[in-house]
C-alpha cells in the first residue's frame, strides 16, 4: 500500500513541488497544511505515514508543529525541510522529535531517497 | 525524475511577490510598533518573508534573488535580538533591497534569471557585520553544564580535549529496565557530499540517544550546535539495552552516512529518561484556498448570464396560456431565488478587505515625505471593510495618488509646521466606513489646506471658467476645480504628483466605477478628499427609459428624481428649457438630440434628473419611464466603447441589449 504523505509548508509553491516528488513516485499525498497549527490539526485527523515539514512559517513553527505531534504520537515521522543557514533551527527540530531533515533546493531524488530511509523501506 | 520548474514559476512569481510586498509593509509597520515584544514579533515575521523569498528562489534555481535573499535575511537577523537597533539607515537598505528583489522576481516572471546587484549585495553584507557587531557583544565562555567526567575509552576522532555530551533525550523511555545495559562504542562517517555534516552527526547522536543514553560523543552535542566536526567522523558512546543488530538498523535509516561501525564495550550505569518538554493547545488554523481572480471573474459573469436567462425564461412564460403559467412561475421563481442566492456568495468571494489599497500607503508616504524631507504619519482605519475586487483595482491608483498630493502639496515642510503651530509630523489619515450599500473613503491631511480663491483665479487663467462664473461657484466646487485637467495652485511642479494633472482623472476613475468625489478643505488646517463608492459593480439598478425605439439605462445611483411634463411649457433660460428641482433650476437636455435621434412628435415628455458631473444636475427628456431593472452591466468592447455618453451594456429578459448611460460624458 502506498504511504500517506502529508505536506506541511507555508509556499504553495513548495508544496506543489514536493506534492509532485511523491505523487510521481508511488506515494500517496493525503494532506497539506500551511502553518504548524494547521500541521497539527492534520496530523491528527490524518495520522500519515510521513509528514514533510517547513521549519519558518506563520502561527506555529514547524518545530513546535513538530513537537505536539510528537508529543501525541511517539511514531511520528517528520521529515523537515530546511535551508542552508537554518543549521541551529533544524537541530532544534530535531531535538522536538523531527526523523529526518532535506535541505533546500532538493532534487527530487535526494528526497525520495532521505523518505524511503527514514521509512525504512530502502 | 527531473523537476519542470516552469511549471511552478507563476505561482513561484505570486507568491515571491506577496512576501516581498509585505515585506515592505511590515517594515514601515516596525518603525512604528511598540518597543518590546510588538517590535519582536514584527521583525520575526520579516525574517520569515526574506527567508521564504530566499528557500522559494533557491528551488526554482533563480541564484541571484536567493543570495540576495540571504542577504536581506542576514541584515534583518541582528534585529531579531534587539529591534531597537533598527534604524532609519537599515530601514532604506532593506527597503531598497526588497525594490530590488521584487524587480529580479518580475523579470524572473518574464522567463530570466537575474543576477543580484553586486554592489547592493555588498552594501547589505557591509551592513548586516556593522549592526551584528554593534548588535552581540562577543559570546562569553560559556559555562557547560556539570556532566560526565570525560572518559578515557573512548577513542579519537578528532585531537580535541575530549568533552561531554548534552544530557540525552530520548523521544520514548528507553526500554531499559529489567534488562541488561551494555555500553556501546559507534563510530560513524557523514557522506561528503552533506551539506550539513554538523546537523547529520546531531541527528545520529540524538537518534542514538533514543535507544539508551549517550554517555558521550565527540565531537560533543555542543560542538555540533556550533557547526564543528572535524573530518566528518562522529564517535559516540552508548548506554543501551538495545541489540548490536537493532542500533544498526536504526541508523540504517539515517541518510548520508558513509560509513558505521559498532563495538562493544563494558555495562554501565542505567539511563535516566530526560522529561519531554510541554506544549501549548492547538488553536484554530485559519483555513484559506488560492482561487485566480480571473477564474471569479468568469464565475461572476456565468452567474450573470444565469440572471440573464432566468429573466429570458419568465418572459417568455408571459406568452403562454394562462393555465400554464402558475407551474411555470413557480419553478421560474425558485430558479430566480437560487440563482440570486448564488450570485450573493460569488459576490462575498470577490468581496476583498480595504486593505489591498491601503496596505502600500504607509510605505509610499514615507518614501514621498523623506525624499522631499518632510516628516509624514499615516494612519488608517476601516482597513478590515470589504468592497468589489473591481472597485478595489480601480482604486488603488486614485487613493495612492491623493495620498501623494497630501504629502507633496498638503504637508508643510517641518519648520513651517513648527511656526504654524503644529507638530512637525504631519498627520494623514485614511479611514474607511460603510454607509447603508456605500463605502466612504476619506484622505484627510492636516496640511496646509487648499485656496478656494486661487484655485478659482487660475481655473479663469486657463480659460476654464468666466471670471464672473468663478466667483459664483460655491466653494465646495471650487475646491473641486482642482480636478480640472491644468488647474493646481501648487506653486513648483514636482516629480511626485506633478500639478493637479492627475486628479481630474482621480475623479473620472471614480466615476467610472459609479462613485463620487468630494474635496473639503480650510486653509490652514487641511484638506479632506472622500470617495463614495459602491460595494459592487456587476449588478446595478438602473432605469429604464425609452427614446423612439430605443430603450436605454440610467443608473439608478446617478438618478435623482423624475418627473412627467410638457415641454412646451417649461420655463426658459437662456433659451434653454429648465425644470425646478430640489430648489434649483435644473437644465433639460433632450436625450433624442444628445445622441442623434430623430426626434419624437408631441409636447409630453419625461423628464429625468441625473447627476451630470461637472455640469451638476441635469434634465434628460424621454419619451418614457420604463421602470427598474437589476442590470447585469457588462463592459462595452470596442469599438463601442469609444463612443462618447455609453458606459456599459446589459442584456433585457427579452434578449434585448440595453446600452447604459454616462450621463456626464454625454453632457461634455
Amino acid at each position: 500500500m502506498a504511504k500517506r504523505v502529508l505536506i506541511v509548508d507555508d509556499a504553495i509553491f513548495m508544496r506543489n513541488m514536493i506534492k509532485d516528488i511523491f505523487s510521481g513516485s508511488g506515494f500517496e499525498v493525503v494532506g497539506e497544511a500551511a502553518n504548524g497549527l494547521e500541521a497539527i490539526e492534520k496530523y491528527r485527523d490524518l495520522r500519515p505515514d510521513l509528514t514533510t515539514m517547513d521549519i519558518v512559517m506563520p502561527f506555529k513553527s514547524g518545530i513546535e508543529a513538530t513537537r505536539e505531534i510528537v508529543k501525541q504520537d511517539g511514531k511520528a515521522v517528520i521529515v523537515m525541510c530546511s535551508a542552508l543557514g537554518q543549521e541551529s533551527l533544524v537541530m532544534e527540530a530535531i531535538e522536538a522529535g523531527a526523523s529526518d531533515f532535506i535541505v533546500k533546493p532538493f532534487k527530487s531524488e535526494d528526497v525520495l531517497s532521505v523518505v524511503k530511509k527514514v521509512l525504512g523501506d530502502a | 525524475m527531473a523537476l519542470d520548474l516552469q511549471r511552478y514559476l507563476g505561482l513561484y512569481v505570486s507568491e515571491a511577490g506577496e512576501h516581498l510586498a509585505a515585506f515592505g509593509r511590515d517594515l514601515v509597520r516596525l518603525e512604528r510598533a511598540a518597543p518590546g515584544a510588538e517590535q519582536k514579533e514584527v521583525v520575526d515575521t520579516l525574517f520569515r518573508h526574506a527567508h521564504s523569498v530566499k528557500g522559494m528562489s533557491a528551488s526554482m534555481q533563480l541564484e541571484g534573488i536567493a543570495s540576495l535573499a540571504h542577504r536581506l535575511e542576514d541584515l534583518v537577523a541582528p534585529f531579531r535580538a534587539d529591534p531597537a537597533r533598527l534604524d532609519a539607515a537599515a530601514v532604506d537598505l532593506l527597503l531598497a533591497a526588497t525594490d530590488a528583489l521584487s524587480g529580479m522576481v518580475q523579470e524572473a516572471a518574464r522567463g530570466l534569471s537575474p543576477a543580484a546587484d553586486a554592489a547592493l549585495a555588498g552594501r547589505l553584507a557591509e551592513a548586516s557585520r556593522r549592526y551584528r557587531d554593534r548588535a552581540e557583544p562577543p559570546p562569553a565562555p560559556s559555562s557547560l553544564p556539570a556532566a560526565a567526567p570525560p572518559r578515557a575509552d573512548l577513542p579519537e576522532p578528532a585531537a580535541t580535549t575530549p568533552a561531554a555530551a548534552g544530557p540525552a533525550q530520548p523521544a520514548e523511555p528507553p526500554p531499559s529496565r529489567g534488562r541488561a545495559l551494555r555500553r556501546v562504542l559507534v563510530d560513524v562517517e557523514i557522506a561528503g557530499s552533506c551539506p550539513v555534516p554538523a546537523v547529520r552527526g546531531f541527528l545520529v547522536v540524538k537518534k542514538l540517544g533514543a535507544l539508551g543514553a549517550v554517555a558521550e560523543a565527540k565531537p560533543s552535542v555542543d560542538e555540533l550546535r556550533a557547526g564543528r566536526i572535524p573530518g566528518k567522523k562522529l564517535a559516540v558512546l552508548l548506554d543501551t539495552a538495545e541489540t548490536l543488530q537493532a542500533i544498526e538498523r536504526a541508523l540504517a535509516q539515517i541518510s548520508d552516512l558513509a560509513g558505521v561501525s559498532l563495538r562493544e564495550a563494558e555495562v554501565e550505569r542505567a539511563p535516566v529518561p530526560a522529561p519531554v518538554a510541554g506544549g501549548r493547545e492547538p488553536a484554530d488554523a485559519r483555513r484559506t484556498v488560492r482561487v485566480r481572480t480571473e477564474i471569479l471573474d468568469g464565475f461572476l459573469d456565468t452567474v450573470g448570464e444565469l440572471i440573464l436567462a432566468t429573466a429570458r425564461i419568465r418572459e417568455l412564460g408571459r406568452a403562454l396560456p394562462a393555465a400554464a403559467r402558475p407551474a411555470l412561475d413557480e419553478g421560474v421563481d425558485r430558479l430566480h431565488a437560487i440563482v440570486k442566492d448564488l450570485h450573493d456568495k460569488v459576490m462575498t468571494v470577490r468581496m476583498t478587505p480595504l486593505a489591498l489599497v491601503t496596505e502600500g500607503l504607509p510605505r509610499a508616504a514615507r518614501d514621498v515625505a523623506r525624499r522631499l524631507g518632510k516628516q509624514v504619519e499615516v494612519e488608517i482605519r476601516g482597513a478590515e471593510i470589504e468592497l468589489d475586487r473591481a472597485i478595489l483595482e480601480e482604486l488603488s491608483d486614485p487613493v495612492l495618488h491623493v495620498l501623494r498630493n497630501a504629502v507633496d502639496h498638503g504637508i508643510e515642510a517641518p519648520h513651517l509646521r513648527l511656526l504654524a503651530g503644529k507638530p512637525a509630523t504631519g498627520t494623514i489619515s485614511v479611514s474607511a466606513r460603510r454607509e447603508r450599500d456605500r463605502v466612504i473613503v476619506d484622505v484627510a491631511d492636516d496640511g496646509k489646506g487648499m485656496d478656494p480663491e486661487r484655485l478659482r483665479a487660475a481655473a479663469v487663467a486657463r480659460g476654464a471658467l468666466r471670471g464672473e462664473e468663478a466667483a459664483e461657484l460655491p466653494e465646495r466646487e471650487a475646491l473641486l476645480l482642482a480636478c480640472l485637467p491644468g488647474v493646481s495652485t501648487a506653486e513648483t511642479v514636482t516629480d511626485v504628483s506633478g500639478r493637479g494633472v492627475g486628479l481630474d482623472a482621480v475623479k473620472r476613475t471614480v466615476e467610472g466605477v459609479g462613485g463620487t468625489l468630494e474635496i473639503d478643505s480650510a486653509p490652514g488646517r487641511g484638506t479632506r478628499v472622500t470617495f463614495r463608492l459602491p460595494l459592487t459593480v456587476a449588478v446595478q439598478p438602473v432605469l429604464l427609459v425609452r427614446v423612439g425605439e430605443e430603450v436605454l439605462g440610467v443608473p439608478i445611483a446617478k438618478v435623482h428624481g423624475a418627473a412627467q411634463v410638457t415641454l412646451s411649457r417649461l420655463e426658459r433660460s437662456q433659451g434653454t428649457p429648465v425644470i425646478p428641482h430640489d430648489g434649483a433650476l435644473v437644465p433639460v437636455h433632450d436625450l433624442a438630440r444628445l445622441l442623434g435621434f430623430p426626434r419624437a412628435p408631441g409636447d409630453e415628455r419625461a423628464i429625468v434628473i441625473a447627476d451630470g458631473g461637472d455640469s451638476g444636475r441635469v434634465g434628460l427628456a424621454v419619451d418614457a419611464l420604463l421602470g427598474q431593472h437589476e442590470a447585469v452591466l457588462k463592459p462595452l468592447g470596442e469599438p463601442l466603447e469609444l463612443v462618447p455618453g455609453l458606459s456599459a451594456v446589459t442584456v433585457l429578459g427579452n434578449g434585448r441589449p440595453v446600452f447604459i448611460l454616462d450621463v456626464p460624458r454625454l453632457l461634455a
